[in-house]
């Protein structure tokens, strides 16, 4: 019983000293975290076909230009205007993140796929910055510009009768990018991949895609194909 | 228990406080390195100056890299003369624990024979420090000319090499046989720890409502630091009315703003920031002690030697250049959708001239005298009903009497922003950037809600410049000759410098700290002549 009673006011003043050494003020959360910074979303004229790259609000994760990351944001590629959007729970408004602030994002499909973008300087026609997704991260990148862009259709109706003529249409381009060589564009077949490359390797890229049964038809398999090209060593001639 | 008590073990462990010398005169430079505790994530230790009397004199803050720092004080010309305690300590530990260092400090002007007693602290548990023969020391000699060159080779055995725990303190200085200085941990328990700056500096203070005297919860309260591109945080206060800010890549000295503004138009706030050192608390003990006279022989030659080193500007400090981040490219109100110089068009007398002749999109108005303002929402092509962010230099207001007299003399540029801007969970319903001629805030009115700082954040790194002899007549008269808090361990450590034109004992010192935390020396004792 005497020993019951010292081991419980032994641990009644442990819990007492280690809370006196341990504790600390109580701060706001996220008190010290890098602001977001943007400007409210202004939803864009209706048109046939969609802006976005992704429906509905996905769970993601943004990283500022100083390295630090924000989570927990529901994001939104605009695939028009090259914008992330995100949803600020706190006053419910939807802000366009200032592409400045930021190194990249990254959102979880429904699937749970994560889907990686990463802000790159691009020097070809219409310079600046853009929100690359990369399809795979290597010495050599194969990088996708998510693009969508207005073109001009055939008369229509729209929801409210109204007659239109302009749709959103995906214009997706594809980069092979090194940090030394750059961007060299690329079509998602078979006769584009291999244009990458010197005579000689060709052929045996040939035979390796051959020998895992790939054929080249959609963005899926050419991924898969640039991988494994990639793992057995073939450089890409810029 | 077991685990909070191994813990405040290990807090002082390693945990250590080195001057360059222990005796100063008022005007000089203390160098200063501190080994902190190995397993504490602070970032920024804390380094002040505190007279026998418990006053904090001075103090800086120092950025801790792979658990040591470096840095220096200067020390104010007008310092009495006396014992001083040199302290060192983490803000999340600093109600439990502390390193001091007594130093004497003489005052330059009325220092020399005034004083007879001195006193020194009893019954602290000193910091044990191994004295350790595995540091050896060549091609030092016994006695040296004054003006001479020592080149000297530490070697340090390859067992202690792999033991060392981060850089070691190599220094060379006049030592003072009379006056043994000595190093304290001071601990006691002091309640409540302070928060873990394991970032930056923290900034903290307490906002209250002035007609209840209680904390104000709920309040949003800025700081704003004027720069070219001005850097901004916001923080809404708790229940207790407690606000912080976090300084995460400033050096040197920075000016800040911290203002707030009632939820209501009637409420009236008061701001109270916290001390940015530790109080004080509880001195030690001391005793009194008498003091020789060859002390105060050396005190007087002290004077002496500084005041010349004065006169010839041989007390300079190298400021190392240090690779700032790059903290904002734009500002956080955003890229304004246009600028105006309003000194480019004919001089227009107050701002209502200046909105209406050259401010499309912004509408002042002055009736009653009282000024509205209202920007344009260019996106859905009306006005913002609300009030749009005012800033002057930077730094936000609401009073718009403020800009209401400003004509084109005191304007050196507008920036308009005409869409809806958000920072974190803010809103600015269009931003009206005024940047002033003079840019020197003197036309921001300073009350309880607004309290202007001149900051001391993290300190730049400096090294003690070398003796560059100008003129041969010119005596260099340097009690410290050489110091290096950064030198790399290992097996031989090369030292160039040369004596001054002081005479007496000189010592070369190396210290370091050993990675269970074991404090360890070697010196080596020379004379000038």
């Amino acid at each position: 019983m005497n020993i019951r009673i010292i081991l419980l006011f032994i641990l009644f003043h442990a819990a007492g000293f280690a809370i006196t050494v341990f504790a600390q003020e109580p701060l706001n959360p996220n008190w010290d975290a890098e602001k977001i910074k943007g400007t409210r979303y202004i939803p864009y004229p209706i048109y046939d076909g969609f802006p976005f790259l992704n429906d509905s609000w996905l769970p993601g994760k943004i990283e500022f230009a100083s390295g630090e990351i924000a989570d927990s944001l529901y994001l939104r590629y605009s695939s028009f205007k090259d914008e992330v959007v995100y949803y600020n729970e706190a006053i419910t408004t939807q802000i366009v993140i200032d592409k400045a602030s930021l190194n990249g994002f990254s959102f979880t499909e429904k699937d749970g796929r994560t889907r990686v973008f990463r802000k790159q300087y691009f020097d070809g026609f219409m310079k600046g910055d853009r929100y690359f997704e990369v399809l795979s991260d290597g010495e050599t990148d194969l990088l996708a510009y998510r693009k969508v862009i207005l073109i001009t259709i055939s008369p229509y109706k729209d929801q409210n009768n109204i007659l239109k003529n302009l749709a959103y249409d995906p214009n997706y381009q594809y980069y092979f990018y090194s940090p030394a060589m750059e961007y060299a564009s690329v079509r998602m077949n078979l006769g584009a991949l291999l244009s990458k490359f010197d005579k000689v390797s060709q052929k045996s890229i040939k035979k390796l895609l051959r020998k895992n049964r790939i054929k080249i038809t959609d963005e899926f398999s050419f991924v898969y194909s640039w991988k494994l090209i990639e793992k057995e060593g073939f450089k890409v001639a810029f | 228990m077991v685990v909070a008590m191994t813990g405040y073990t290990q807090e002082k462990a390693g945990f250590a406080l080195y001057t360059d010398r222990d005796v100063y005169v008022s005007g000089e430079t203390l160098f200063t390195k501190i080994y902190t505790p190995e397993g504490n994530p602070a970032r920024i230790v804390y380094l002040d100056l505190v007279n026998q009397y418990g006053v904090r004199v001075t103090g800086v803050s120092l950025e801790i890299k792979s658990n040591q720092a470096n840095g220096f004080i200067q020390l104010p010309d007008s310092l009495g003369s006396g014992n001083y305690l040199a302290r060192a300590y983490l803000k999340n530990t600093s109600g439990k624990l502390k390193v001091l260092r007594e130093i004497w400090i003489s005052n330059r002007f009325d220092g020399r024979e005034k004083t007879s007693e001195m006193k020194r602290i009893s019954g602290l548990e000193k910091i044990q420090e191994q004295r350790t023969g595995k540091i050896e020391f060549e091609n030092i000699e016994a006695n040296y000319q004054s003006n001479s060159n020592i080149a000297a080779t530490i070697r340090i055995d390859e067992t202690l090499l792999s033991e060392i725990d981060g850089n070691l303190l190599v220094s060379v200085a006049q030592t003072e046989p009379s006056f043994d200085a000595a190093s304290f941990i001071w601990s006691y328990n002091q309640g409540k720890e302070g928060i873990t700056e394991n970032k930056g500096i923290i900034l903290s203070g307490t906002v209250t409502d002035r007609k209840t005297l209680e904390p104000a919860a709920g309040i949003t309260i800025y700081l704003t630091i004027p720069d070219s591109v001005p850097g901004f945080q916001y923080y809404q206060t708790r229940k207790d009315g407690r606000f912080y800010f976090l300084l995460e890549d400033y050096f040197g000295a920075v000016q800040a703003v911290v203002q707030c503004f009632g939820n209501t138009p009637v409420q009236r706030l008061k701001i109270t920031m916290d001390e940015m050192f530790a109080e004080v608390g509880t001195l030690p003990e001391y005793r009194q002690q008498p003091i020789s006279e060859e002390f105060k022989r050396n005190i007087s030659r002290n004077i002496d030697a500084l005041t010349f080193r004065k006169i010839f500007g041989q007390d300079k400090l190298e400021v190392e250049q240090v690779a700032i981040k790059q903290k904002e490219i734009s500002p956080y109100y955003g890229n304004p959708t246009r600028t105006v110089d309003p000194q480019l068009f004919i001089d227009l007398p107050d701002f209502t001239e200046i909105s209406r002749e050259l401010l499309p999109g912004v509408k002042w108005r002055n009736y009653n005298n009282e000024p509205t303002l209202q920007v344009i929402n260019n996106n859905m092509h009306n006005y913002f009903a609300d009030n749009p962010l005012i800033l002057i230099d930077g730094i936000p207001i609401r009073d718009l009497n403020v800009i209401k007299d400003m004509g084109t003399a005191d304007i050196d540029r507008v920036e308009i922003c005409q869409y809806e801007r958000y920072y974190g969970d803010l809103r600015f319903p269009g931003v009206v950037a005024i940047y002033t001629t003079k840019a020197d805030y003197s036309s921001l009115p300073t009350s309880d809600q607004l309290i202007r700082m001149d900051l001391e954040t993290i300190q730049l790194q400096v090294a003690s410049a070398e003796h560059v002899v100008q003129e041969q007549t010119i005596p260099d008269l340097r009690q410290l000759i050489y110091w290096n808090p950064l030198a790399e361990p290992k097996s031989a450590i090369f030292i160039k410098c040369n004596t001054s034109a002081i005479a007496g004992q000189f010592k070369l010192i190396v210290r370091g700290r050993l990675k269970n935390g074991t404090l360890i020396f070697a010196e080596k004792q020379f004379e000038v002549k």
